[in-house]
């Protein structure tokens, strides 16, 4: 039991840095990247594919996979900069499915859809499964930590101040002086580093990583999480993911509770339960557990 | 400033102190005590949705079955079932459950063959048997220590069995048209290989699944007027390539896996759409026992091949249990085809099964899917192969090899 709970909470912390890079940039920067599966594809298999063909140690492998995926963020943004809205989420989307296309047919490098087995892990064949857990949900808790004191900060510096600027009206943000080209670039290139990072943690932790896996399930989850946490807001992000893992993984005790419900009523449940949590976090709370606030006592204490 | 730093202090201390508090508590924390668990992780949802409850009900009858003679090893099988969600992602977090939280001793059912290559190694690392119906070559070659047995006859004999076929109806130019797939590639390779034995064409095209429509992929495989096409897909998407190979006025002959074009494809088309073509799979055992008791779990009249596969998982995973009176992991792995073949008693059942093994003797289990046996890397093997064709929306008996 305690072994699944590590793995839970593993799982919870790659889902939070996930939330966490889509916070960056939709609910700082306001742009919709519905392409987040194929960010964190890219850092899963430049991770792994530096780890096992390259021969790479795994921390050589989790900066490349940062870097990768921030030069596609990057790239993608100034391609993109003229679009907004729908017709930004549509062309994100397009992305993820072709990294996910070139990762299932590009044979040669990423082994087509039978994926990469194999991908090490830090000491995973000296440790217990157990001890592997652990060890796992440690790194990744800390990489959490880092990266949420780091987006935090930046949030309350003057770039995230701009950056919120240019969320709530780009025009206004010009005129201001505001150079918003490279404002959206750099905030879509960190988020797309963080999921890139993100899916180097995902490889090194199960082991195999697939093009099935990054289908568009996942960027549902992880928009619902940060909806759910509270879109803009660091920590409702991290409360999002793990309120998302909890249901997901929890709904797998609804059999234990009740003896009418079989295997295949509850995972058709589960869908259910995904998409009505959903619709009655819009009503209740649109801005999510936590919503956004301006951030520093040190603004609050100058407007009064 | 300040808030910021004591917001962030309490965090990562306590992560660090939790993280080594837990590292120094020991590693055996998992109380599983001696009940019997096996857990079944078919694809509930997503693609495979089609599939996984029947496959489930299959398995779990078996259970049922054992459990109302009397049960095993002197107690009762629990039985626990999970989703894969058609998606490796997901299966990976249903396993870890099944293992860490249940302590489950055999997963079976697991049916994409990423979804398989995704959760052998947790049920390796973990002492835990795995059985699958994963048809993808690379699955068997993992370095799994006997923990994968797999029911499936791999993709290139299948491929092969059914190439052979295609050439002994006469055909002058074949064509393979399927999704991408760990064995779209050496589908391709191996049809294209026996049709330049025989002297004769071969087209090949590779299309993007979950599409509406095919009929631009289909149009231009049939530019090189073949006059055999392989399907390589799964029954959503063959359902509607069927569709668009009739529309495009296609009059030759048709082949697909019997798992793609199944009873749900058939009551979906028209019946002259279907008219004529022809289907391969594993022989399974009509007539014999197992197979009458999923006919009669299910409900229905065919079984499909995946049920049929998982209906035997769970009884050799029973039997096995029983021969090495021990219902772990290791045990099971042991003595997996001490029952599965050699010179026993043919049994069908595992409730004959456990009779012949309580009163001394040694059994060879033959089920629903066929004889179930294995070779050391964990492959089926003496697969018979049944072809039927499609008459008046129906399959009809044509050939068995």
């Amino acid at each position: 039991m305690l072994s699944w709970l590590f793995s839970v909470a593993t799982f919870a912390g790659i889902y939070a840095l996930l939330a966490l890079g889509i916070n960056v940039i939709w609910g700082m920067g306001g742009m919709i990247n519905l392409g987040m599966a194929g960010f964190f594809a890219l850092g899963a298999y430049a991770s792994a594919l530096a780890t096992t063909s390259g021969g790479l140690p795994i921390p050589i492998g989790l900066a490349l996979a940062a870097g990768l995926a921030a030069l596609a963020g990057g790239l993608l943004c100034r391609l993109t900069l003229r679009l907004r809205g729908d017709y930004l989420a549509i062309v994100t989307l397009g992305f993820s499915e072709l990294v996910r296309l070139v990762a299932a047919n590009e044979i040669w490098l990423t082994n087509g859809s039978d994926g990469i087995s194999g991908v090490p892990g830090p000491w995973r064949s000296e440790l217990t499964p157990f001890r592997f857990n652990v060890l796992s949900f440690a790194l990744v808790a800390a990489a959490v930590v880092v990266i949420w004191a780091l987006t935090e900060r930046l949030r309350r510096a003057p770039w995230g101040r701009a950056l919120r600027a240019i969320r709530d009206d780009d025009t206004a943000a010009a005129v201001a002086g505001k150079p918003i080209r490279r404002f959206k670039i750099q905030a879509f290139a960190l988020g797309a580093a963080i999921l890139g990072l993100a899916g180097a943690f995902y490889g090194h932790y199960t082991s195999y990583i697939a093009p099935d896996i990054f289908r568009p399930l996942i960027t549902i989850y992880i928009f619902l999480a940060l909806t759910a946490g509270g879109t803009g807001n660091t920590t409702g992000a991290i409360v999002g993911a793990v309120a998302v893992v909890l249901v997901l993984e929890g709904s797998r005790f609804l059999e234990g509770w009740t003896s009418v419900l079989g295997g295949v009523q509850k995972a058709a449940l589960r869908e259910v339960f995904i998409g009505v949590a959903l619709i009655a976090i819009m009503q209740l709370r649109p801005l999510g557990l936590l919503p956004e606030k301006s951030p520093g006592p040190f603004l609050k204490r100058k407007s009064r | 400033m300040t808030d910021r730093i004591t917001t962030l202090g309490p965090n990562r201390r306590s992560v660090l102190m939790g993280g080594a508090a837990l590292l120094a508590t020991p590693a055996i924390l998992r109380a599983q005590g001696t009940a019997i668990k096996f857990g079944t992780l078919t694809p509930l949802t997503g693609v495979g949705g089609t599939y996984g409850p029947s496959m489930r009900d299959a398995a779990v009858s078996v259970f049922d079955a054992v459990n109302a003679a009397g049960g095993l090893l002197g107690g009762s099988i629990e039985y626990v079932s999970e989703d894969t969600q058609t998606n490796p992602e997901a299966a990976v977090r249903a396993v870890r459950k099944l293992i860490d939280v249940d302590g489950v001793s055999v997963v079976l059912g697991t049916w994409a063959s990423s979804v398989t290559t995704a959760v052998a190694p947790l049920c390796w690392e973990n002492d835990v048997m795995l059985f699958c119906v994963s048809g993808a070559d690379s699955i068997t070659r993992l370095p799994h220590m006997g923990y994968i047995a797999r029911t499936q006859p791999n993709s290139v004999l299948q491929i092969q069995v059914a190439g052979d076929f295609m050439l002994r109806q006469g055909s002058t130019g074949m064509a393979w048209i399927g999704p991408q797939t760990p064995f779209a590639q050496s589908s391709i390779d191996i049809l294209a290989g026996q049709a330049e034995g025989a002297g004769i064409g071969m087209e090949s095209l590779i299309y993007e699944a979950d599409k509406s429509t095919y009929r631009s992929e289909v149009d231009t495989i049939l530019r090189s007027n073949p006059d055999f096409i392989m399907l390589g897909g799964y029954a959503a998407d063959s359902t509607v390539v069927l569709r668009d190979i009739w529309q495009a006025g296609y009059e030759g002959k048709i082949m697909g896996p019997a798992y793609a074009v199944n009873p749900s494809v058939l009551d979906a088309l028209p019946d002259e759409v279907t008219e004529g073509v022809f289907t391969w799979e594993g022989a399974p055992a009509i007539g014999s026992t197992a197979y009458a008791n999923v006919q009669a779990a299910l409900g229905v009249d065919v079984v499909d091949p995946y049920s049929a596969q998982t209906y035997d998982h769970a009884s050799l995973a029973v039997l096995a249990a029983a021969a090495a009176g021990d219902a772990g992991g290791s045990a099971i792995k042991n003595a997996l085809r001490s029952i599965s073949q050699g010179d026993g008693t043919e049994v069908s059942d595992a409730l004959a099964g456990l009779e012949v093994l309580a009163s001394g003797g040694s059994v060879n289990y033959s089920g629903a899917s066929g004889p179930c046996d294995f070779d050391e890397i964990g492959d089926i093997t003496g697969t018979q192969f049944l072809f039927n064709q499609i008459l008046g929306g129906a399959p009809s008996m044509f050939e068995r090899v």
